[in-house]
C-alpha cells in the first residue's frame, strides 16, 4: 500500500524522531566506552592530551600497583558475603509472602520499603547504626563490636547495605514471578496430596528459577559496581580494606588525575558488566523477542 | 500447625529486620543530642524532640537542595518519557530503513553500565561547560533502554487500523501520539514517568560529581553536607531524611497493589 514517496517521508520522520535517543546515546554511552578502551592503549596526559602509544603498559602499571589487586579482593569478598545474603533473604520474603493472605499485605509493604529509601540516606541510616561500640546495633545483639573499625566487619556492613539497596526491586521480581504460577498446576498438585513445602520445592522453585537467576546476576553487576555506599560509609577505610574497585576507580580519576588507570578500569569493568548482562539477557529472551 | 507457627515467626523476624532501619531513622529523628552520645545506645528517644524538623526546615540549604532535586528529577522524567514515546512511536507505527539496526544500537547501551562512564562523561559535561548546571546532572541519563523497551512492548499491542484511521482523518502524527496512542497505553507512560523521578531523586553519585557549588547540590548529595553531623546535631539530620523518604514510603504504599497485579500478570518487567 505505502508508495515510494510515502516510505521516503516516512524514513524522514522516523529518524527525525529517533535522533534525541540515538544523540544521547552515542554520546554518553558509546563515545564514551570508546574513548576509554582507546585510552587504555595510550599514553594520556593529566590534561587530556595523547602522548602516545602505550601498548600493555596502563595495564601493567594498573596492576603492579597493589592497591587495585587489593580493591579486586576486597569487592570479590563484598559478592562472597553479599550475594548469598541478598538471594537467601529475598528469596525467603517472597517464599514466605507468595500466597495472599489477610495480613501479607502488610508484609509485602514491608518487604517493599527498602526501596523507597535512597542510597545516600540508607548509607547515612547504617552509619548511625553501626558507629563506634555503644551502637544501636551492639544494643540489640548484646555484642561489643566496633562494626565499621575493623577490616573484616566494615566489609559485612557494606554488605548488609547492599542487601537493603536490592532488596526490593528482587523481591518484587521473585515475587511476581511466584504469582505467574499457573493456580491449576498447583491446585492439581494439592488434589494428589502434595504439602505445602512439597509443591514449592517440585513445582514452584522450577518455575521461578529463571527470575531466580536474573535476580542473581542483577545483584551480582550491582555488587561489582559498588562504590557510592562505599563513599559514605567507610571512605575505604579501616586501612584501606574497604576500597572495591570502583571506589578505587574514583579515587584515580577523580583524585589522582590517573588516566591511564581510569580508561583501563573502565574498559576491565566494562567487559565484565557486558558478560554478565548477556548472562541475564540471555535468561530473559522470551523479553527480546518481540523486538 | 507447627510448621505454620515457624513460618509466621520466621516471616516477622524477617520483617522486622527489613523494617528496621526506617524505624530506627524515624526514631532517631526525635532524639534529642544527648540520645546520640550517651553511655548506653537509645532505640527510642529519651523524650521526643520535634525541634528536629524545624532545625531541618530551617537550614538554609536544605529547602534548595530539595528544590533542585524536584526540578532535576522532574525534568530528567519529562524528557525521558518524551524522547522514549517518540522512539517507541517511531518503531511501532513506522516504517524506514534501518529500523533493526537503530534499535539494536540503542538497546546496546544496556550493556554499558553507566557508572563504569564516571570520568569520561564528566570530561564532555565540563568541556561543554556544563559543570554546576541542572543540565549537567541530567543530560547523560535522559536516554534509557529499558525505558524504551517498556513503551516499545506497550505501543506494539496498539491496532495499526486507529493510526491509519486517524491519518485518514487528517490528524497529524502529533496528535495521534497525544490524544490516542499515549492515554492507550497511559499506565506504561506513567509507570516510565515514575520510575525515572523515584531513580532521578534518589542518585548520588553523578550528581555529587558535576556539582560543586551548594547551591546546585541535590538533596541526596547535599544531606549529609547540611552540617548537622558536625554540629552534634543528629537528630535533625535523621529529621531531614525522614522528610525526603515519607512522600516515597506513602506513594509506595499506594503503588504496591498495581505494581505486583501488572507484574504478575506477566504485563511487563523492568
Amino acid at each position: 500500500m505505502l508508495t515510494l514517496s510515502d516510505m521516503r517521508t516516512e524514513n524522514g520522520k522516523a529518524y527525525v524522531l529517533l535522533m534525541p535517543s540515538l544523540i544521547l546515546a552515542v554520546m554518553f554511552s558509546f563515545y564514551p566506552l570508546v574513548k576509554s578502551v582507546a585510552g587504555s592503549f595510550l599514553t594520556i596526559s593529566q590534561q587530556g592530551e595523547v602522548r602516545g602509544f602505550a601498548g600493555l603498559m596502563n595495564y601493567i602499571s594498573l596492576f603492579s600497583d597493589p592497591a587495585f589487586p587489593a580493591s579486586i579482593r576486597h569487592t570479590l569478598l563484598f559478592i562472597l558475603m553479599f550475594l548469598p545474603l541478598n538471594t537467601a533473604l529475598t528469596l525467603l520474603a517472597a517464599i514466605l509472602t507468595r500466597r495472599k493472605t489477610r495480613w501479607g499485605g502488610i508484609a509485602e509493604y514491608i518487604f517493599f520499603m527498602p526501596m523507597a529509601v535512597s542510597l545516600s540516606s540508607l548509607s547515612l541510616i547504617f552509619r548511625e547504626m553501626f558507629r563506634g561500640r555503644v551502637s544501636v546495633i551492639n544494643q540489640i545483639l548484646d555484642t561489643d563490636i566496633a562494626w565499621l573499625d575493623s577490616p573484616g566487619t566494615a566489609l559485612l556492613v557494606l554488605a548488609f547495605l547492599g542487601v537493603f539497596l536490592d532488596f526490593g526491586i528482587d523481591y518484587i521480581l521473585l515475587l511476581s514471578s511466584f504469582r505467574r504460577i499457573d493456580r491449576n498446576i498447583l491446585e492439581a498438585a494439592a488434589l494428589d496430596g502434595a504439602g505445602n513445602l512439597r509443591t514449592l520445592i517440585s513445582i514452584e522453585l522450577p518455575e521461578i528459577r529463571t527470575m531466580l537467576s536474573v535476580t542473581v546476576f542483577l545483584a551480582a553487576k550491582d555488587a561489582l559496581l559498588i562504590s557510592a555506599p562505599v563513599m559514605i560509609l567507610t571512605q575505604g577505610g579501616p586501612f584501606r580494606s574497604t576500597e572495591t574497585i570502583m571506589y578505587y576507580y574514583y579515587l584515580e580519576a577523580f583524585r589522582s588525575g590517573n588516566r591511564g588507570a581510569e580508561s583501563t578500569i573502565t574498559t576491565l569493568i566494562t567487559i565484565i558488566a557486558v558478560i554478565i548482562m548477556a548472562m541475564i539477557a540471555s535468561r530473559r529472551k522470551n523479553d527480546w523477542k518481540n523486538i | 500447625m507447627t510448621g505454620r507457627i515457624f513460618e509466621k515467626a520466621v516471616l516477622i523476624l524477617l520483617a522486622v529486620v527489613i523494617i528496621f532501619p526506617v524505624l530506627y531513622a524515624l526514631s532517631a529523628s526525635f532524639f534529642s543530642p544527648v540520645d546520640f552520645t550517651d553511655s548506653h545506645a537509645h532505640l527510642l528517644p529519651s523524650s521526643p524532640d520535634f525541634s528536629n524538623y524545624s532545625m531541618a526546615l530551617s537550614n538554609r540549604y536544605y529547602p534548595r537542595f530539595i528544590a533542585n532535586s524536584l526540578i532535576t528529577s522532574l525534568l530528567l522524567a519529562a524528557l525521558r518519557t518524551v524522547i522514549s514515546v517518540l522512539a517507541a512511536f517511531a518503531f511501532t507505527h513506522l516504517r524506514f530503513r534501518g529500523s533493526r539496526t537503530v534499535m539494536i544500537i540503542l538497546l546496546t547501551t544496556m550493556f554499558i553500565p553507566p557508572d563504569a562512564l564516571l570520568y569520561p562523561n564528566y570530561s564532555t559535561i565540563a568541556s561543554l561547560g556544563l559543570l554546576d548546571t541542572y543540565a549537567a546532572i541530567i543530560l547523560p541519563s535522559v536516554f534509557s533502554a529499558s525505558s524504551l523497551l517498556l513503551l516499545t512492548g506497550a505501543f506494539s499491542s496498539s491496532d495499526r487500523d486507529v493510526y491509519m484511521a486517524s491519518k485518514i482523518d487528517g490528524a497529524g502524527d502529533f496528535q495521534y501520539i497525544v490524544r490516542i496512542l499515549v492515554p492507550m497505553a497511559g499506565s506504561f507512560v506513567i509507570a516510565v514517568f515514575l520510575q525515572t523521578f523515584i531513580t532521578g531523586f534518589s542518585s548520588y553519585l553523578w550528581p555529587l560529581l558535576v556539582t560543586s557549588r551548594m547551591s546546585m547540590r541535590t538533596v541526596q548529595v547535599g544531606i549529609s553536607m547540611l552540617g548537622f553531623a558536625e554540629a552534634g546535631e543528629y537528630g535533625a539530620q535523621f529529621a531531614a531524611i525522614i522528610m525526603i523518604t515519607l512522600p516515597f514510603l506513602i506513594l509506595l504504599g499506594v503503588l504496591r497493589k498495581r505494581i505486583v497485579d501488572i507484574l504478575s500478570s506477566g504485563g511487563m518487567e523492568t
